[in-house]
């Protein structure tokens, strides 16, 4: 959470929180590592804080360098007390509020639907993956197949020619004969079978469209719950101009929805004409 | 460069059934000399290994992404030169002009058809036999 999302009220309230709270001495044992983190996303109040727990330890530090960073870390723990404190009172606030709104409600009904919704993602992921397994399964089972025939027909083909063409002789035409015949009654309809078999297969794969289908929608539907109900939330607790920063990566997967959108291509042409256009 | 079909092959997707499709339509336009990593580190392992000449590689990878897999091959001496051809779902503007920067020789979006893929190769080849 940076400073710039926090709306002006959570700041009021924050601030008349740590108004209000008086830091109790309570020496305790706390990783020093944590008041040495990085603070540069939290608010200025935070920042003050962390800055004047930083500039003790270093103060301390000065005093006693035979000091062990445990030590130095207990002077630190009522400050983070306080912090945790202000946080605590803050959620209790914020559940307070959705309570009256009726909010929580909804939230509750929600997250004790997402294990749900994980588990049948799972499930669509498992059987799509199978989907996939069976089907390239079987295009290798029915390439060779297809392979064979093609090859076969080609070699009795350029036979064929031959007698045509006045070049074979009556004991190379019963030959051929005799191949054809077993090309045609045995080779032939065998593989065309083994490859229908594979086709079939191929077909019967797509079985989990109707049950993905189901699943996915549950999801969508639940999806939206979500998104209204701390939509809902948002509104009511961000009432202002806040808006979150655009999520800006590299790694987005498929683009799900281009409607609007001109940020995306969606077809290979508009890659090509942006590589082209860039002189790639 | 003519395409040789002993060219060996490096496809480089986090899912096999991706990297068994490239695998089969590599195979029918008469390349058979293909290898396979789930992802950026285990593919610059084996490229170190040498032998290879020609990288297919995912952008959405764990460990290391296609990105930084194609970045670090450009800054390899000896890998340098290895033309690499990006076959991803990434379609923002920015994920295309990024890899064209890093150095990719080509970018293909899914879903693809046998015929983009084959197409991007013969320009890639025609490209490696100006150079």
């Amino acid at each position: 959470m940076t400073a710039t999302n926090d709306s002006d009220d959570l700041e009021a309230l924050f601030d008349s929180i740590a108004g209000d709270f008086a830091p109790a001495a309570k020496p305790a044992a706390a990783p020093a590592a944590v008041a040495k983190a990085p603070v540069t996303d939290d608010s200025d109040d935070l920042q003050a804080l962390f800055d004047s727990v930083a500039a003790e330890t270093q103060a301390a530090k000065a005093e006693a360098p035979g000091l062990v960073a445990e030590e130095t870390a207990g002077e630190e723990w009522p400050r983070q007390e306080a912090v945790f404190n202000r946080i605590g009172h803050m959620a209790r606030l914020l559940h307070d509020t959705l309570g009256q709104l009726g909010y929580d409600k909804l939230l509750s009904q929600t997250v004790s639907a997402l294990p749900d919704a994980k588990d049948r993602l799972a499930y669509v992921a498992n059987l799509t993956e199978q989907a996939a397994c069976r089907v390239l399964n079987a295009t290798d089972i029915a390439c060779p197949l297809v392979d064979d025939i093609e090859n076969g027909a080609r070699a009795l083909g350029e036979r064929w020619d031959k007698v045509f063409a006045n070049q074979l002789g009556p004991q190379d035409f019963k030959a051929l004969a005799v191949d054809t015949r077993a090309f045609l009654n045995g080779q032939l309809p065998e593989k065309t079978k083994g490859a229908h078999a594979q086709l079939t297969e191929i077909m019967m794969a797509q079985d989990f469209q109707d049950l993905t289908g189901q699943v996915i929608k549950k999801i969508v539907s639940l999806a939206q719950d979500l998104e209204t109900g701390l939509m809902g939330v948002l509104l009511e607790v961000l009432p202002d101009t806040k808006r979150t920063e655009e999520v800006n990566s590299l790694m987005n997967g498929p683009v799900v929805n281009a409607e609007g959108r001109t940020d995306v291509v969606v077809n290979q042409e508009q890659v090509d004409d942006l590589l082209d256009s860039l002189g790639f | 460069m003519a395409a040789d079909p002993k060219m060996r092959f490096l496809v480089v997707d986090d899912f096999s059934t991706m990297r068994r499709i490239v695998r089969n339509l590599l195979k029918e336009l008469g390349f058979t000399n293909v290898d396979e990593a789930e992802d950026g580190a285990i593919a610059l392992q084996k490229l170190q290994g040498g032998g290879f000449e020609f990288v297919v590689t995912d952008w959405n990878m764990p460990n290391m992404d296609g990105l930084t897999l194609l970045q670090t091959i450009r800054a390899t001496p000896t890998l340098k030169h290895l033309p690499v051809l990006m076959i991803t779902a990434e379609a923002k503007k920015e994920n295309i002009i990024a890899a064209a920067q890093a150095g990719a020789s080509g970018y293909i979006v899914k879903p693809f058809t046998a015929g983009t893929l084959s197409e991007k190769l013969n320009k890639i080849f025609e490209k490696m036999g100006q150079a």
